[in-house]
């Protein structure tokens, strides 16, 4: 077998595989050089292995940080139990996590009209740095930010207050909201 | 002739065809490591489901071995378009499938060359993980949506409140810092 004489861009292979290339055209010119070529066919090989191996951290529920509404209704169509904890401004909220739970999803009600995206801190005892996140794009016209943690890391966890609070991502840092989330941990099977 | 991983696929596809003995069993077993993945890739593509994709190599390969040894491939130069041809076929008649199968695996059982081509099990997940919290918030949610939810460009655009150039920007740029991450040293698990 020769080396490609002319492989297919990375950028055309991701988007043959999301199935975002322009027209059937394409994919089929695309299809017949995959078929003819062993090169750009291990390339998108190693793409789509990546692919695999992503759904099969999500299956396992090994996903932190923020989800989007879509994401989360996949995870739980697909069987993920996901432990919910819903918290408006200003509220404080007892939470664990119980034996079955896959992840832990906290979601954070804010107006968030006025924002294209946010940046979340969170700040555990002694006002600790705990986690941060930055520049999260909005679903719109959602209300709500699901931030999520495995419920394997969750079940490490030792008895905490956890302080949340959202900002707006841009310039001005406006405040959207502060979250406090009171954790116990799980006990052990005994 | 003397059959090899140096030899171009129509040159395997014509030892095979002349059934001479001594390369046509070699020449079948270097079709199908050659071909097998790019089978299940198509499948991977167009039925996103892994075991249905398994199903379409071994049915695609078993036809293609079957006309080239009954002569019924009359280009045999351009043996990849017949797989690519025989595969879209099959994809878009699924009842059908089912039905040819049975039968050509009564007719035709080639214990040596059924073998299911590799998956991605070799994928180390665990790095994997690692590299994934490395990405950027956004990069993250995009290259989910993308290869676990399976959303298209435009999807995510809408679900993001993005627009979709960005997100094949953002999702480019996170694909290769996940393969890069993949490769690095630097990336391995405690």
């Amino acid at each position: 077998m020769t080396a490609c004489q002319s492989p297919i861009s990375d950028g055309t292979l991701l988007d043959y595989w999301a199935r975002d290339l322009s027209d059937d055209d394409e994919t089929t010119r695309v299809e017949e050089h995959l078929f003819a070529c062993g090169d750009c066919s291990a390339r998108l090989h190693e793409m789509a292995s990546l692919g695999a191996g992503l759904t099969t951290l999500v299956r396992q529920g090994r996903v932190s940080g923020i989800v989007s509404r879509a994401l989360l209704n996949r995870m739980q169509r697909d069987g993920l139990h996901v432990r919910m904890y819903s918290l408006t401004p200003g509220e404080t909220v007892p939470c664990s996590v119980f034996p079955g739970d896959d992840l832990v999803v906290t979601a954070l009600r804010a107006d968030f009209s006025a924002v294209e995206s946010v940046s979340m801190s969170v700040m555990g005892p002694g006002d600790s740095p705990f986690s941060r996140i930055e520049n999260v794009p909005l679903s719109k016209p959602d209300d709500e930010l699901f931030w999520a943690m495995p419920a394997a890391v969750v079940r490490q966890m030792p008895s905490m207050r956890l302080e949340l609070t959202l900002v707006s991502a841009d310039a001005t840092r406006a405040e959207l909201g502060r979250y406090v989330l009171e954790h116990s941990a799980s006990t052990p099977p005994a | 002739m003397h059959t090899s991983v140096d030899s171009s696929d129509g040159d395997l596809a014509r030892a095979v065809a002349a059934r001479q003995h001594d390369d046509a069993g070699a020449a079948e077993n270097e079709l199908y490591r050659r071909f097998a993945p790019r089978v299940r890739l198509y499948g991977l593509r167009h039925l996103r489901d892994e075991d249905a994709a398994l199903d379409l190599v071994q049915q695609v390969m078993l036809v293609t071995i079957e006309k080239l040894r009954s002569g019924s491939v009359r280009e045999v130069d351009q043996i990849a378009s017949f797989v690519l041809g025989v595969s879209r076929t099959m994809v878009k008649d699924q009842k059908r499938l089912e039905w040819r199968r049975e039968k050509l695996r009564e007719t035709f059982m080639l214990p040596d060359i059924v073998a299911a081509p590799a998956g991605d099990a070799a994928l180390d997940v665990d790095r994997l993980e690692l590299c994934l919290g490395r990405l950027a918030e956004r990069e993250r949610i995009v290259v989910l949506l993308t290869f676990y939810a399976e959303r298209t460009a435009g999807d995510v655009a809408k679900e993001l409140g993005i627009k979709e150039g960005n997100v094949r920007v953002i999702r480019h740029r996170a694909v290769e810092r996940l393969r890069t991450c993949m490769t690095s040293a630097e990336a391995t698990p405690s």
